[in-house]
């Protein structure tokens, strides 16, 4: 199939209208204190088929259409997009931040990784007519019902401690340690619920699928990370700046993720790896890394999220009754675990609450679970919408529950803090 | 077991002054060097001097070692021997915490093979378990009396004040008129956390903050301790801890860098995924003194 002078204008048309409004949007929320990516969604829901398409259902399909060659060019550049997303988390990945929080973290991490996995995976298992799956897919389901309700956004919660101010106390460090973690080990499980789906040949066996992931991770961070760290500081002084880093950069991220995806696993895998052996490099420049940051989060990111909304119509798909079972059962687990493990590593009961609301924050990175999940045909458009309005719910209340939970006394002086 | 005695007489003993001074010796060439600097550091800080050696011992050996001895200016009256069987490791630990030690002086390589620097070479095993300060030294001279640029690690850490003032007091005995005082700097997710959501002025201004809470942790850190006429430089660097120091102290050619004793038991784990004093042991950029704060 040609790709056509048509395509080319329906396709350039439709990033710049996304990338415009969601930034406006973002703006504005910005001003309220609301997350970008609340913005962004919002951008996808105004221009897709809940408002936009509604409305003016012909202006819709030609700006968004859903075949042809507009449309595929579009879903290559959205799955490109997640691709980087993920690698840009994994930058943030530090794992000796966890390590050098010694026992408390650990705990912490451990806990708060478990516990919402095993409660989440129970009460699929249990009680599988609360939720709507295919029988032969309910271990999956389960797997990947158990890590939604475990993961945790770094971007949010890092935000989050620096507005408080309480980065670096004992508080934001174990809480930051812990997302870490919980980052890490979520995203490699789902890597394996992924490959458990069948979408992608050549893997069968579970343990085959766990080995490769194992192994695969294992290189990038302890042979793969030593290659980076020697040939980092020639890149970023022989080559151009900071065109060099950034294409390096972004050209194993990709490498990474065919990697993976060839061998059966999921591209994210790949991409995610790549970004913690990038960025846990103590020789990658904090101004490539702000740069990498900034050329993801604010041009691919967008694209995203905004198409999100053009292909789930999110007020036909909302179900109270569903969401609300969704963000109890996410802050439940995730506050018990949490919680349970700071006090066991030695936090005050209020401090404890404090760390576990910290880490409730599931931000970008629960939405981007559950459009994998969706377009895997994983979940269906409902628990999307459920998975998603949770990402946002717990993400606003973060804040002002640590915030009440830490009291003044806990944070740090007040002349000092950032804006 | 340990007798309730000793361990009243280990915690909570000063950092400083460094009252009985232990060196761990091996029979190597560097062995006249490791000597002679010890020496000379006991006799500054008027320390008594223990030598310890776990290994066989030899007439051959005990020999050597009183020619040495005498060669330096030393007698038996000055100095007291050690001769231990057993793992070199365990045995020089329980050997300072018996003889309550206040400074381990090791000799030690710069840099270790890849291999013995993950399995741990003795002088590292001992750096990571030390219940006392231990002294690295890597510059072994011959003619002594060289140390005279210190920088010192200063960590947001309980123990950060008392590594200061061993700094001042080591200092003030080798007639070092000048320290610098470095704070590392590292905000993980600044970067990530900037990236959507924040204008210029506002970036901008969220980095200014840390930088004045860095510098007002320093400088109060630094109004607690008896500076006297010594000069202190500040200086404030990025960078990964650890890693950021020790490029510094070799940027700025150094004679010796002070730091804080890690606050938790250093693994292989820690190795792999390097941080903090792993990163300094790993290519140690000058002589290293691990202050335990014996908190």
């Amino acid at each position: 199939m040609k790709f056509s002078h048509n395509d080319l204008l329906t396709l350039l048309s439709s990033v710049a209208i996304m990338l415009i409004v969601s930034r406006l949007l973002a703006e504005m929320g910005r001003k309220i204190k609301l997350p970008v990516v609340m913005g962004e969604l919002l951008c996808g829901i105004l221009l897709g088929p809940t408002i936009f398409g509604s409305f003016c259902p012909d202006l819709f399909t030609h700006l968004f259409p859903k075949t042809g060659g507009a449309q595929i060019a579009l879903d290559g550049l959205t799955q490109l997009s997640v691709i980087m997303l993920l690698f840009v988390a994994g930058m943030e990945v530090q794992l000796s931040i966890v390590l050098k929080q010694g026992r408390a973290a650990m705990y912490t991490s451990f806990t708060s990784m478990v516990i919402p996995f095993v409660l989440g995976f129970g009460i699929v298992w249990f009680f599988p007519g609360v939720f709507k799956f295919e029988a032969h897919n309910k271990l999956v389901y389960a797997l990947f019902f158990g890590i939604a309700m475990s993961i945790s956004a770094l971007p949010v919660i890092s935000r989050i401690l620096m507005d408080l101010n309480i980065f670096k106390t004992e508080v934001g460090m174990m809480v930051m340690a812990a997302a870490i973690f919980v980052d890490l080990t979520g995203w490699l499980l789902f890597s394996l619920v992924l490959s458990m789906m069948g979408q992608t040949a050549g893997i069968t066996n579970i343990w085959q699928t766990l080995g490769m992931i194992l192994g695969f991770g294992l290189f990038m961070l302890v042979i793969g990370k030593k290659i980076i760290d020697r040939a980092l500081p020639w890149i970023q002084t022989k080559l151009s700046w900071p065109g060099g880093v950034l294409s390096i950069c972004l050209g194993f991220c990709f490498l990474g993720a065919t990697f993976t995806e060839y061998i059966g696993l999921h591209a994210i895998l790949g991409a995610f790896i790549m970004g913690i052996a990038f960025g846990d490099s103590v020789h990658l420049h904090e101004k490539a890394r702000e740069i990498i940051h900034q050329f993801v989060m604010n041009v691919f990111a967008p694209l995203f999220f905004v198409s999100l909304g053009l292909k789930v119509n999110f007020i036909q798909n909302f179900d109270p009754l569903l969401v609300l079972i969704v963000l109890f059962l996410a802050v439940f687990c995730k506050l018990l675990g949490a919680s349970l493990g700071a006090y066991m590593g030695g936090f005050s009961r209020r401090k404890s609450i404090a760390v576990g609301f910290g880490l409730n924050a599931r931000g970008a990175m629960e939405i981007i679970l559950g459009t994998l999940a969706l377009n895997a045909g994983l979940i269906d458009e409902k628990m999307f919408v459920a998975l998603v309005v949770m990402a946002l719910v717990t993400s606003i209340m973060s804040g002002p529950l640590m915030m009440y939970f830490l009291g003044s006394s806990e944070r740090k002086d007040k002349k000092l803090k950032p804006s | 077991m340990q007798s309730p005695d000793l361990s009243t007489r280990l915690k909570g003993r000063p950092a400083f002054p460094f009252e009985t001074i232990a060196v761990a010796i091996s029979f190597s060439p560097r062995l006249e060097a490791l000597l002679a600097e010890a020496k000379r550091i006991s006799d500054t800080l008027h320390g008594s001097l223990l030598l310890i050696h776990v290994g066989e011992k030899t007439k051959e050996k005990e020999t050597r070692l009183e020619k040495l001895m005498l060669k330096l200016g030393m007698d038996e009256r000055n100095y007291r021997i050690n001769w231990m069987d057993g793992n070199p490791v365990d045995t020089i630990l329980k050997l300072c915490k018996l003889n309550v030690v206040d400074l381990l002086i090791l000799g030690a390589l710069r840099k270790e093979n890849l291999l013995k620097y993950y399995v741990g070479s003795v002088a590292r095993k001992i750096s990571r378990k030390a219940k006392c300060s231990v002294l690295l030294l890597t510059n072994l001279e011959q003619n002594p009396g060289k140390i005279k640029r210190f920088v010192v690690n200063v960590e947001d850490s309980p123990k950060s004040p008392h590594t200061i003032n061993t700094a001042l007091y080591l200092a003030k005995n080798f007639n070092v008129g000048e320290i610098t005082m470095v704070k590392e700097t590292h905000i993980p997710g600044l970067a990530m956390t900037m990236a959507e959501d924040s204008t210029a002025p506002e970036a901008n201004k969220m980095k200014r903050g840390f930088a004045e809470e860095e510098e007002h942790e320093l400088t109060s850190m630094l109004d607690k301790c008896d500076k006297d006429d010594i000069k202190i430089n500040e200086r404030f660097i990025k960078g990964k801890p650890g890693f950021a120091i020790r490029n510094f102290a070799q940027s700025k050619k150094a004679d010796l860098l002070i730091i804080n004793s890690p606050d938790k038991q250093m693994r292989l784990l820690d190795r792999i995924f390097t941080h903090d004093l792993e990163y300094i042991l790993e290519d140690l950029p000058c002589n290293v003194l691990i202050v335990h704060s014996r908190l």
